[in-house]
């Protein structure tokens, strides 16, 4: 700034050139600040939109352990524990549990099968023996 | 081996009485919990999410070092 001031003891011309950079300083000063008001605002607005566009609040609102998890797995990605033999781990437990509502009744339809043939088999048994196969029949009873 | 079927009975009852209301107690203290961590949840969405994603980095980081 003191480079600017006009000095007493100059004459006109330098008194002159010294307000012209003066002024052409100022206005760099004004047009710098407005600059930075703009780039200002601009990342205001960026701001904003990215956190319309993304509704963290009104996802964390409605699915509250949902979006914690997420978080979660951003943060261990971000830590390099993707390619990790844990993530093989947990992958192949949740690949487990996914399936395990399909084995589940896979494993009740043969598991059925099985009591229906040891029925047929025990009241074959039963029709064989005659009054004899009275236990055979019990246990089967008692099977079910 | 002798089993009575009563005595076994009745047994399975006590254990079911004395169980009973502790299996209530420990519903309702978790459905509180719940409660009260969703509240604190929507109360402070992103210290929570931050949070979150910290725990996760230093859990991928343990996982990544082994």
């Amino acid at each position: 700034m003191t480079t600017f001031q006009s000095n007493p003891g100059s004459n006109g011309g330098q008194q002159a050139q010294g307000e012209q950079g003066q002024a052409g300083f100022g206005h760099r000063v004004d047009r710098i600040g407005s600059d930075a008001q703009q780039l200002w605002d601009d990342a205001r607005g960026a701001v904003t939109d990215l956190n319309a566009s993304l509704d963290l609040k009104g996802r964390v609102e409605r699915n509250p352990y949902m979006m914690l998890a997420a978080a979660f797995g951003v943060g261990y990605v971000l830590g390099g524990g993707l390619f990790t033999r844990t993530t093989a781990r947990v992958i192949r437990l949740g690949v487990r549990l996914a399936a395990l509502p399909m084995v589940k009744d896979e494993l009740l339809g043969m598991a059925e099968a099985a009591m229906r043939g040891v029925e047929v088999g025990a009241r074959g048994m039963n029709d064989m023996t005659g009054a004899g196969g009275g236990g055979a029949s019990g246990g089967g009873s008692e099977r079910q | 081996m002798d089993v009575n079927p009563q005595h076994l009975q009745d047994k399975a009852r006590q254990f079911q009485e004395n169980m009973v209301p502790q299996l209530e107690e420990a519903r309702r203290n978790l459905e509180d919990l719940n409660t009260r961590v969703v509240s604190f949840v929507r109360a402070n969405p992103g210290t929570c999410l931050l949070g979150a994603v910290a725990v996760g980095f230093i859990v991928g980081r343990i996982a990544s070092r082994r």
